[in-house]
């Protein structure tokens, strides 16, 4: 064992523990590290975005280059403080307007392309995919896949004839997805676990070489 | 109670404590299980490949925070490892504001292994917020979006930065990604409409939803959780590249054994109700 001599080591691996004790039972500990962890962030948060964000894409450019025309977005974004003026509080909906129509005027192209117009080209067979007979066999379990679940969620005919056992192989996928996403939230958790205590036992205990 | 009813009961500290255990002891007496390469790791690890010193920059988003650090943590050190080894030219950003201490980590690590120089062989952007505004903006000038690098330099004066105006003065881009605003963002935004190449790294815990974007070619490949990085990290030894602290590998015989015993869990909790539901 080689403990470590720097004391931010230990500040770290008490706030940790501090964390961990939950798992025995609610503790001033835990809420101890639990509120320090949300002041420190919020804090974080404001002084890291002035300096990446305010300070290089405003008051440079205004103020030091004097590009007259950053008062425009500044004075926009100043719009969203007239929420605490009730008089003129209304005022806030311009810049929400404008982030709601902007916004939208650009993410629903891009949402098409990313999730339907490709993913509808790769659930298609084409010939490539039978390149080989794995990525041709995988092709067409994605296709069965795909159209089992949709026939899953038609809600607009009864299910009887085909639709009925093709809506139950849907539910199959369906739970194959499910289960295969829960085995992957196992594994990240087991991961950050594994983090913590590689911390503990490697910087802190000094009980393996991390 | 009868040995049943206490298998559907198992205290919870028990189960705490038996995966604790479980999880120190290969770290400390490591097992050396067999870490198989997935064809979606090997494909991010050869495009990385591909690219040498004279290739355009690769841009890695560091979009994560602390919590998200054994899992992604490995990717950057192993991705910046690879990069460097080849004397491809690395930039850094990041959509998270925790991300920049991802990345002054990383890089206060690996570039002195390599003798590396900043500015020179590789450059931090910061961290951005507004992901659609930065990613659309980089899109059309890479200046406009970050006029200064994160310590205050002009990107002007910034030699690897020269030619870098807009996603084509990019070889390939590569999000370490735990949530949003993250990989969906730089899929959405720089591969659907710039085209960007787009290497993904995420969380275990979202990795499922990333497996169509990669069937349909959409991204390049996948880096998924503490497995993922522990494949890079082995794939770059294997490569000759370095021999530095493999931190996911180490903990691949830990997530194994915590895996294994979870399944225990799972299959006594389920032996105890069958057993006391027949016997009603």
């Amino acid at each position: 064992m080689n403990l470590s001599p720097d004391p931010w080591v230990w500040l770290a691996a008490f706030l940790t523990l501090c964390i961990f004790s939950f798992l025995y039972r609610d503790n001033i500990f835990y809420q101890f590290a639990e509120h320090l962890f949300v002041g420190i962030s919020a804090g974080y948060l404001i002084a890291i975005t002035y300096h990446n964000q305010i300070y290089p894409n405003l008051v440079v450019p205004l103020f030091f280059e004097g590009q007259i025309i950053y008062v425009i977005p500044l004075a926009f974004g100043l719009l969203y403080f007239t929420r605490f003026i009730p008089r003129i509080g209304f005022l806030v909906r311009l810049p929400i307007a404008f982030l709601l129509g902007w916004g939208s005027g650009v993410a629903i192209p891009a949402y098409f392309q990313r999730d339907i117009l490709r993913q509808t080209q790769g659930t298609l067979l084409t010939a490539d995919k039978f390149a080989t007979w794995d990525s041709g066999l995988w092709a067409i379990v994605i296709l069965i896949g795909v159209v089992c679940t949709l026939i899953y969620f038609f809600f607009s005919k009864e299910r009887k004839g085909i639709l009925k056992p093709a809506a139950n192989l849907g539910i199959i996928f369906l739970m194959l997805g499910f289960g295969a996403s829960f085995g992957y939230t196992v594994m990240s958790r087991i991961s950050l676990l594994i983090g913590r205590v590689q911390f503990l036992l490697g910087p802190w205990l000094g009980v393996i070489r991390y | 109670m009868n040995i049943f009813e206490l298998l559907t009961k198992i205290p919870r500290r028990i189960i705490f404590l038996t995966i604790f255990v479980a999880i120190a002891v290969p770290l400390i007496i490591p097992i050396g299980m067999p870490v198989n390469v997935m064809p979606k790791s090997e494909q991010v690890y050869r495009a990385v490949d591909s690219l040498g010193p004279q290739s355009r920059p690769i841009l890695i988003s560091c979009d994560f925070d602390p919590q998200s650090m054994p899992e992604l943590y490995p990717m950057l050190v192993a991705l910046l490892r690879h990069c460097f080894a080849r004397d491809i030219k690395v930039i850094l950003m990041a959509l998270w504001p925790q991300g920049p201490g991802m990345a002054e980590l990383a890089l206060s690590e690996v570039p002195p292994e390599f003798n590396k120089e900043y500015g020179r062989d590789y450059a931090f952007l910061g961290y951005k917020f507004g992901v659609t505004a930065v990613l659309l903006g980089m899109g059309e000038s890479m200046r406009g979006v970050f006029p200064l690098d994160y310590y205050g330099t002009p990107l002007d004066s910034i030699e690897i930065l020269d030619d870098v105006r807009s996603y084509d003065g990019l070889s390939l881009v590569i999000t370490l990604s735990t949530g949003d605003p993250g990989w969906r963002q730089w899929l959405l935004f720089a591969q659907s409409r710039y085209a960007v190449r787009l290497g993904v790294g995420v969380t275990a815990v979202i990795a499922a939803d990333v497996y169509p974007y990669v069937e349909t070619g959409q991204v390049i490949g996948l880096l998924a959780g503490m497995k993922g990085a522990s494949e890079y990290e082995i794939m770059v030894q294997q490569g000759g590249y370095s021999e530095g602290i493999r931190r996911a590998a180490h903990g691949m015989d830990a997530q194994s054994l915590g895996h294994l015993l979870i399944m225990v869990f799972i299959v006594l909790g389920n032996i105890g109700y069958f057993v006391i539901r027949r016997k009603k």
